[in-house]
């Protein structure tokens, strides 16, 4: 019986094998890659919401502040979405004809609610809390980036848990003065940006920024557009300059009482 | 389909067992000896392959056989997508928000209001957590003088109660949709058009509400021929629908006598709440030690919580009663001739003897369920013993002072003559509950027009013509009083989730003002009684849950009852006839909760009987009629039979059936149609609470679910178990040194305060003896201690645990083969004598250990440790390889076996604590200690920068337990209740040789025996 394959056969079936490896490996590859894309994580997408609202101009444009709109974020596990209400505050009086303002006009009229689409969605199985990062020092923009320079939302971040553990981790890296949560433009201190933070009477049942004072301007020294010494709240002999996030940080995981990184990153903080 | 599983899948049947086994069994053993159920008792080899393997049946759970090949093929096809599923994309997920925003509303924040939950043995004030408006937990006010913050397992499934997605929805006439304004207009013209009512009839569950009673006084001024007839089968010729208001204080009571009274077992006993609080306050500390004698019918959580129990007959407790009464000294008391055993005389003169020596300081409570004499000649010896006032109150009539049965009876006589023209039925269902004699159905037929106000479409609301919806309590105003009087509003969480009306409206419908609210008509009602300014009174009346001064209840005279007037006691029936003793359900009842899962799948106090009811009898009575466990018999009265199934409870007494009512409904709903078999088919208007009758075996089994034996460890000889696959705690208990179970009497306290650890062999701190590294608690460190003194078994916790904790019902077939999933069951240890058993409830959830054999088997690391040593579950890491709970001695965990969540009905969704996740399919699950309630403490303490408080976190069983049985806290903190109470002498750890190091201690019982009855149980010959 003539054989039914020829030599040539060998190598294509060391080919093949070769290949299939190669195919398990790119495989692995891709579902890797695809698992931290922003097709799964939609980081950087901008769904299409109701009304195109623009973070920049009513951010950095017209200044509101960040919890004129999401209210419970000091209070609350949940910021808040505005209700139509705090739209037509203002739209009652100004751009009152604007064809984008169309759906708000109508959502206070007919009584329904403007149907936003979540940007950043945690699965139903993780408990954030909004007001613990809030209080502990963690600004906004840490985790929604620069919300003043977007004008349609998007995440920044994947905020996949390999994201959050990295903080958990080692908060320190991304922790600022309380009293400088909202500011979007907060930078890490550098030597040219040194931050001074002193501690005063620390008295439990008072929330932490009531004891720690941060300030970056050097306090005691006159600022010439001012005519008057910088803002200090507590004695200028207790201020302690600071002229790197590390040192920051560290100083104010001591002082804010942020747990440890073993009780930060174990499971039943956001998982239950 | 039920059906099909049941016969592929092993179930755990009540091992057949007869009564000389057992007998043999208890042969030679006296002192401590436990057991749990008599299969236990008996060891009989089906009993040893029931429990042969952890989850009966399970591991053959497959619907049906699976080829090897077949096998392979799903397996590979799982292993390829498994990868796959991390990789789904979330849906987007919209956000609604509101149009304007409450202003007092912080989203993420529950809110909590108080109102109370209308009971007819008396309104439970409450705090009801809304969780954006929704109604999410309900537990007791704790401001409130009556129940300081503890409900019971009614109470707390009243949440489920009203998401129930069976409820009617629509008002209906003759099956149709119609308005409630066609049904209002139609009403009252007609009304009108009777000129004084006459041929106008309701029919109504008890009233309980004021503004309701001053709205029916107004429409009877109005209307003086309209009637009114209120009935409750449970409640219907007790001395709740007839008597004198009697209120017992168990604060100052040394000695304390149950003449057939239940009322450590649930809220159907009025004043529970309050009388546990009491009786488990004297527990706590053995210096104060009270003493609790039981003298009942059938076996209830109160008589195997007593130091003494004596079981009788119910109708020999009136002529024991009468005994009592001549032996404490009363004069003029005619007992019935009765033969009593000489075991029976010797409690009766010991029990006289105690009570005269605590003249002043005891109390003897009456039966709700006994005789009207009962009632009589308790109050004649508490009177003998100087205790009124003291120790028992004669209050104000609070109760309305009709006699339900009689009422019921004229109803049917005006129905029976063709006068009734329009029957509107408010919230009750005769057609299921009305006595079996009355034939209510045939009457019904000659009403002209009837109207039902119900919450379902129920067996009564098929039959009338107008069907209303009635609103929940959680969703309308009305009034209530509490046991000790005082007047709560019962303001409502959510607006009525299907337009429900309440019994308010039928009675403003026909005054002037039709149109005027509850909400209004309850203000009027309290606008006389609320001092100064009303609307600061009343927002202050609405805050705190109750109206101020309404408790103040003049005590009176009772000249018709002073002592020497005797009520004659009915001579007891015949010795060896039958009796059949009915009672309300523990669980559902009169039936008004069949339709409540949580109420339906829990195990009932001291059978730990799921999904149904049966016909309670004693081993010797099972003998007697040739029976065998889970056997039917009919059981006959006066010519009416029903079907039931079979169960032996151990203390029974012989010759005697309890069967509870609630069950067998037809129209109850999913959940509850079709369960258990009618009791009130033969129980009649003239004996509603124990009549004679007769029982016979008929073909076939019905296939209780009793989840007794569930939940056995079954490690080998090698791991500390006994290698015969019968090794679960109770068999620890009964056969080695492990004292699972420790208790002394107060005598033996005395002499050796440290009992409870006294022989452990094993140092239950020893942390070298172990192969895993020691954690470390630097912070917190959570711990549980529970009073085994004061724990009485009502099972709140377990359903306040569902609550609290989003935890599935599973349904009757899936009870049946083990799968029940309770975080926490009571395991109640029956001990001694078949026939006398004492019995201990021990509560037993997730232990915590610190060296947990759970965390050092999962493979895939979703059973963690804390830093804070909690024992942590991880949903999503989980792949259901059930190593843990086989690992687990306490058989604690619970893993969800098919998708036992309901993940699709709506109404069901809005209840959800939204801090808990939904477990899904192929999750093992178990007791947490509460930790969304720890996190939201931390988070709320971190915040301030402080260290969490004592008493800052309780758990849910903590919250709603009446006895104040379960302590949490931070064991790190000396000063804490917990710690205080893990460090007291007799606090012990179950199964402390296993090196488990568990969170949770046990504080060991002490028990106050009376000197003279002291000797051990007696074994009771076997009657024939």
């Amino acid at each position: 019986m003539a054989q039914i394959f020829d030599r040539s056969s060998n190598a294509l079936a060391r080919a093949s094998l070769v290949l299939t490896g190669l195919i398990v490996i790119a495989l692995g590859v891709t579902l890797n890659e695809l698992q931290r894309s922003p097709w799964v994580t939609r980081q950087g997408q901008r769904p299409d919401q109701p009304v195109p609202f623009s973070h920049k101009h009513h951010v950095q444009g017209l200044g509101v502040q960040c919890q004129y709109c999401h209210v419970t974020a000091e209070t609350s596990s949940y910021a808040g979405i505005p209700p139509t209400k705090t739209c037509i505050n203002c739209h009652a009086q100004i751009w009152t004809n604007a064809q984008l303002l169309e759906p708000v006009r109508q959502s206070w009229a007919t009584g329904q609610s403007l149907p936003w689409i979540k940007v950043h969605d945690l699965p139903d199985y993780v408990y954030f809390s909004h007001e613990i990062h809030v209080n502990k020092g963690i600004g906004c923009a840490s985790c929604h980036g620069r919300v003043d320079q977007m004008p349609l939302m998007y995440a920044q971040n994947t905020l996949q848990m390999e994201w959050c553990l990295d903080c958990h981790r080692n908060p320190a890296k991304n922790l600022r003065p309380t009293s400088e949560i909202y500011n979007m433009a907060w930078e890490a201190p550098a030597s040219d940006r040194p931050v001074w933070c002193a501690v005063g009477d620390e008295q439990s049942g008072l929330p932490t920024a009531q004891s720690v004072n941060c300030v970056t301007r050097e306090p005691g020294v006159e600022v010439a557009s001012l005519g008057m010494p910088a803002s200090g709240v507590l004695p200028q002999a207790k201020y302690e300059k600071f002229t790197s996030q590390d040192e920051l940080g560290h100083f104010l995981v001591d002082h804010y009482k942020i747990r440890t990184p073993n009780e930060l990153a174990s499971c039943e903080v956001c998982h239950r | 389909m039920s059906e099909m599983k049941n016969n592929l899948v092993g179930t755990i049947e009540p091992a057949p067992m007869t009564l000389e086994q057992v007998r043999e069994k208890l042969k030679n053993v006296r002192g401590k000896r436990y057991w749990r159920s008599v299969d236990e008792l008996a060891n009989t080899p089906e009993f040893q392959a029931a429990v042969e393997k952890e989850f009966p049946g399970s591991p053959h759970g497959w619907g049906d056989e699976v080829s090897r090949r077949g096998f392979l093929k799903f397996m590979g096809a799982s292993a390829a997508l498994a990868g796959l599923a991390g990789c789904t994309k979330q849906p987007d997920e919209p956000i609604y928000p509101y149009i304007k925003a409450p202003e007092d509303l912080i989203l993420g924040k529950p809110m909590y209001f108080a109102t109370a939950h209308p009971f007819v043995t008396g309104a439970v004030p409450l705090l009801v957590k809304t969780d954006q408006f929704r109604p999410i937990k309900i537990d007791g006010n704790p401001e409130h003088p009556y129940n300081q913050g503890s409900s019971d397992p009614f109470t707390q499934a009243t949440l489920l109660d009203l998401y129930d997605p069976d409820r009617s929805q629509h008002v209906t006439y003759r099956g149709e949709n119609r308005e409630w304004a066609e049904f209002a207009v139609e009403f009252r013209n007609k009304v009108i058009s009777t000129k004084d009512g006459t041929g106008i009839y309701f029919l109504s569950e008890t009233i309980t509400s004021p503004t309701l009673a001053r709205q029916w006084k107004a429409v009877q001024a109005k209307y003086p021929m309209a009637t009114l007839v209120q009935y409750d089968p449970a409640i219907a010729g007790t001395a709740l629908s007839n008597g004198l208001n009697v209120q017992y204080d168990l604060a100052e009571a040394d000695v304390i006598l149950s003449l057939d009274a239940d009322f450590l077992s649930g809220a159907g006993f009025p004043g529970f709440h309050q009388l546990v609080r009491q009786y488990a306050e004297r527990r706590k500390s053995p210096e104060k030690l009270n003493r609790l004698y039981a003298i009942e019918s059938t076996p209830t959580t109160t008589g195997l919580k007593a130091e003494h129990r004596l079981g009788l007959r119910a109708s020999e407790i009136p002529a024991f009663a009468a005994e009592l009464a001549k032996a404490v000294g009363v004069e003029g008391i005619e007992a019935p001739s009765y033969v009593w055993t000489d075991e029976q005389k010797k409690f009766l003169a010991a029990l006289a003897r105690d009570l005269k020596a605590h003249a002043g300081k005891s109390v003897v409570i009456p039966g709700l369920y006994q005789d009207a004499s009962v009632d009589a000649l308790a109050l004649v010896i508490n009177t003998a013993l100087d205790s009124i006032g003291k120790t028992v109150n004669v209050r104000n009539g609070l109760i309305t002072q009709s006699s339900q049965i009689r009422d019921f009876k004229g109803l049917l006589t005006d129905l029976n003559a063709g006068k009734v023209d329009w029957l509107v039925i408010l919230n009750a269902n005769p057609f299921y509950n009305a006595p079996a004699d009355l034939n209510f159905a045939a009457a019904f037929e000659k009403a002209k027009i009837t109207a039902h106000l119900g919450s379902h479409m129920d067996e009564t609301g098929q039959n009338a013509q107008w069907h209303i919806p009635a609103a929940h309590f959680l969703e309308s105003w009305s009034d209530a009083r509490a046991y000790d009087g005082t007047v709560s509003i019962v303001q409502p969480m959510i607006d009525p989730l299907y337009g429900g009306k309440t019994a308010h409206h039928f009675f403003q419908a026909l005054l002037d003002e039709p149109g005027l609210s509850p909400y209004d008509a309850v203000r009027e009602t309290w606008k006389l009684v609320i001092k100064g300014d009303f609307e600061t009174g009343w927002r202050k009346t609405l805050h705190q849950g109750w109206v101020e001064g309404t408790a103040d209840l003049s005590d009176i005279t009772f000249s018709a009852l002073q002592p020497g007037v005797s009520w004659p006691a009915p001579a007891p029936s015949p010795k060896d006839s039958l009796e059949i003793i009915f009672r309300p359900d523990p669980n559902i009842y009169d039936g008004r909760w069949s339709n409540v899962g949580w109420l339906q799948e829990l195990p009932k106090p001291v059978t730990n009987l799921s999904w149904d009811n049966a016909a309670l009898i004693s081993g010797a009575t099972l003998t007697k009629y040739g029976l065998e466990e889970d056997d039917i018999v009919e059981l006959t009265v006066n010519g009416r039979k029903v079907n039931a199934p079979v169960i032996v409870v151990p203390g029974h007494p012989d010759n005697s059936v309890t069967v509870h009512l609630g069950y067998g409904r037809s129209f109850a709903g999913r959940v509850g149609s079709g369960a258990g078999f009618n009791a009130y088919l033969i129980r009649t208007s003239d004996a509603p609470f124990y009549a004679v009758g007769s029982m016979k075996k008929v073909e076939g089994k019905w296939g209780l679910a009793v989840t007794k034996s569930h939940f056995q460890d079954h490690r080998p000889k090698l791991f500390g178990g006994q290698g015969n696959g019968n090794n679960s705690l109770e068999a620890d208990e009964a056969i080695s040194e492990r004292g699972i179970i420790r208790y002394a009497t107060l005598d033996e306290y005395k002499a050796d305060p440290g009992f409870a650890n006294e022989g452990e062999t094993h140092s239950t701190t020893d942390k070298s003896n172990t192969l895993f590294p020691n954690w470390e608690y630097k912070d917190n460190a959570w711990g549980m201690s529970i009073d085994m003194n004061s724990c009485v078994g009502c099972n709140a916790c377990i359903i306040g645990c569902y609550a609290e904790n989003n935890i599935p019902v599973v349904g009757k077939q899936q009870v049946r083969i083990g799968r029940n999933m309770q975080w926490l069951r009571i395991d109640t240890y029956f001990e001694g004598d078949l026939a006398a058993p004492r019995a201990h409830f021990q509560p037993m959830a997730c232990q915590h250990c610190e060296n947990a054999p759970c965390e050092q088997v999962c493979p895939v690391g979703a059973t963690v440790h804390t830093p804070e040593g909690l024992n942590a579950m991880v949903y999503n890491r989980c792949v259901g390889t059930r190593y843990c709970s086989n690992n687990c001695p306490y058989k604690v965990r619970r893993f969800n076996f098919l998708l036992y969540s309901d993940f699709e009905t709506e109404s069901l969704k809005l209840m959800r604590n939204p801090d808990v996740t939904v477990r899904s399919r192929g999750v093992m699950e178990k007791c947490s200690y509460c930790l969304q309630r720890i996190s939201a403490a931390k988070i709320e303490a971190d915040k301030e920068n402080r260290a969490i408080r004592d008493g800052e976190v309780v758990t849910a069983c903590q919250q709603a337990c009446p006895a104040q049985a379960i302590s949490f806290g931070n064991i790190n903190d000396k000063q804490s209740k917990v710690a205080k109470l893990q460090a007291d002498e007799r606090s012990y750890q179950v199964l402390a040789d296993l090196n488990t190091r568990p969170r949770t201690k046990y504080v060991a019982a002490v028990v106050n025996l009376n000197p003279e009855l002291q000797a051990g149980p007696v074994e009771h010959p076997a009657k024939s």
